[in-house]
């Protein structure tokens, strides 16, 4: 087989035919445009004409404290990673021990992987409202006295839409941790307890390291979501604001392309973005491709 | 012995139960809120159908349930041709240039779609895609290719490479084999693949709204985000179209529950 056979050559023909369209779509409507991207956030941009700025147009903007308030917003959002990873790693330990009607609970938990953010947003800008549900529990619990409302102050908003954000990675990240604990090897544990290892030591020292390649997954799995997928909740729940309080990011790009009609710094930031996920995307790369081997 | 399991699961049993209250919750939320007018929603007793009534008056909810079916439909038809040769073609039919091939499509998977967003719309809108369906199917189709031609080539790699030669052998080109051999046996991959992106697809709301021009070609989730943009403060009316855009999304989630877990694992495997 080694050697270019008749057959070989129209095998491998055949196969760039068969994988050229998907290749073409790709390179349309994501490849060119990230390259178009790359250009345009050198420049002064309304959609039509570009006028050309080079390296300025990044230097001026780290010169723009809104800039940094924005990727503030994002490094607050990344506080909630670790709870977003630990709650369901407790959660899917809770399911594995597989009482009754487990499988129940656990098509309920990745349930609103299923619901839009548009739904969701609707949802818990209800919930965090002043007449809703968690000014009633905490009055419910005898702590009326602190009657909130979350999302009139900047700080409360970004807290409310972290709190939703943790909430919506509860099924994903317990679904993964949940195929981690089918992969375990019952026969260590019980190796290491005859060896008169304590319950805390098989955690740490057996179950967490054949768990890791899954947390990490769930790790970089969380952060891309904290950084792209949260968009919508955004425009539903507090339209960025209030001020810029919740303006993440991704959210600040769509704003400064289509409300601001600032093409060029959309594109910029848009730039800045592809590059902090492609860096973790790498990452999430490597470990499938460990997987493959 | 027995009475301490037995004490320790009741109370694993009601964690979680109270658990499945909290994610529950937007259901509750929306089944309770919808079947009340805007006053019964503020204190007054009872319930109403006027929510309902409503919002057929508000949002052309037949129309953009359609919308959406159709938008699905295109992408995802789309996705599954382009997706399934490639995969077919970079395990089976491999040659020098795969594996750059491979990257080309794969590691688009690194590109944030508002990395793109920008100069794709204009592009799209430069080319007219603006207008009808036609922008938001080629994009979604474009997002979802990376991830299928993933799957597809990991599903085909599966498959002897035997299988396939034998029926080289019996004379049978390659298109055949792909058609009359491979397809048959990746039907559980591609299920997963049309899961996984209905429910991206339908629950997309920043592709639809600028891809989108015409509000006649709304999709519901689109429709939906206006509305409450636009600060409609019915928020019974806001939540019985919350309830309707959920719903389609959630039936194919219950029945495809296992291919859509499927699919989402498929990055670290079993």
């Amino acid at each position: 087989m080694k050697r270019v056979s008749p057959l070989h050559q129209a095998r491998s023909r055949t196969g760039l035919f068969f994988a050229a369209p998907a290749l073409i779509l790709v390179a349309a409507f994501l490849g060119i445009p990230i390259i178009q991207a790359g250009f345009f956030s050198f420049t002064e941009w309304n959609g039509v004409t570009a006028i050309w700025h080079g390296i300025s147009t990044y230097t001026h903007e780290l010169h723009n404290p809104i800039f940094w308030r924005v990727l503030q917003n994002n490094g607050y959002l990344l506080l909630g990673v670790p709870i977003a990873i630990l709650l369901p790693m407790g959660i899917a330990f809770l399911l594995n021990e597989k009482v009754v009607g487990w499988k129940v609970f656990r098509t309920i938990y990745f349930l609103p992987t299923a619901i839009s953010w548009v739904v969701i947003g609707m949802v818990a800008m209800r919930f965090f409202a002043q007449e809703g549900l968690l000014n009633g529990l905490l009055r419910g619990m005898g702590l009326g006295f602190i009657k909130t409302d979350l999302l009139s102050s900047e700080q409360g908003a970004l807290f409310a839409v972290g709190i939703t954000f943790i909430w919506s990675m509860v099924g994903t990240n317990t679904i993964i941790f949940l195929t981690g604990m089918a992969t375990l090897d019952q026969s260590l544990n019980e190796a290491a307890r005859m060896d008169g290892a304590s319950n805390v030591r098989i955690f740490r020292s057996i179950t967490l390291p054949q768990l890791s390649r899954f947390i990490q997954f769930s790790f970089i799995i969380t952060i891309i979501s904290a950084f792209t997928a949260l968009f919508s909740l955004i425009f539903v729940m507090t339209g960025g604001g209030p001020g810029f309080g919740t303006t993440t990011l991704e959210f600040f790009i769509f704003q400064s392309a289509f409300s601001r009609g600032d093409f060029g710094t959309g594109a910029m930031l848009g730039v800045l973005l592809f590059f902090m996920m492609a860096i973790l995307g790498i990452g999430q790369l490597l470990i499938m491709r460990n997987r493959d081997e | 012995m027995k009475r301490k399991i037995g004490l320790k699961n009741s109370l694993v049993f009601a964690t979680m139960a109270l658990l499945a209250i909290v994610m529950l919750y937007p259901f509750i939320f929306m089944i309770g809120t919808s079947f009340k007018s805007k006053e019964q929603y503020f204190g007054a007793p009872g319930h109403s159908l006027s929510s309902w009534h409503n919002l057929f008056k508000a949002l052309p909810v037949g129309k953009q349930l359609l919308n959406s079916t159709l938008v699905c439909a295109g992408s995802i038809s789309i996705i599954l041709l382009v997706a399934t040769m490639a995969g077919f073609a970079l395990a089976k039919l491999r040659s020098k240039a795969s594996p750059y091939f491979f990257f080309g499509i794969v590691g688009a998977m690194l590109i944030p779609l508002q990395s793109i967003i920008i100069p794709a719309y204009i592009n799209a809108s430069k080319l007219n895609l603006l207008s009808g369906y036609w922008g938001a199917i080629f994009v979604y189709a474009a997002l979802g290719t990376p991830f299928a031609t993933f799957l597809m080539t990991s599903y085909f790699r599966g498959i002897p490479d035997d299988l396939v030669e034998a029926a080289v052998v019996d004379g049978l080109g390659y298109g055949a084999v792909f058609r009359k051999i491979a397809m048959p046996l990746a039907v559980p991959a591609v299920i997963t693949i049309i899961v996984l992106q209905f429910i991206q697809i339908w629950d997309d709301l920043l592709v639809g709204l600028l891809f989108i021009q015409d509000p006649n070609y709304r999709t519901i989730t689109v429709g939906l985000g206006a509305l409450s943009a636009g600060r409609v403060t019915d928020i019974p009316v806001l939540m019985a179209g919350s309830l309707i855009s959920a719903i389609p999304a959630v039936v194919v989630y219950l029945i495809f529950q296992r291919q859509l877990v499927n699919g989402l694992t498929a990055g670290i495997g079993k």
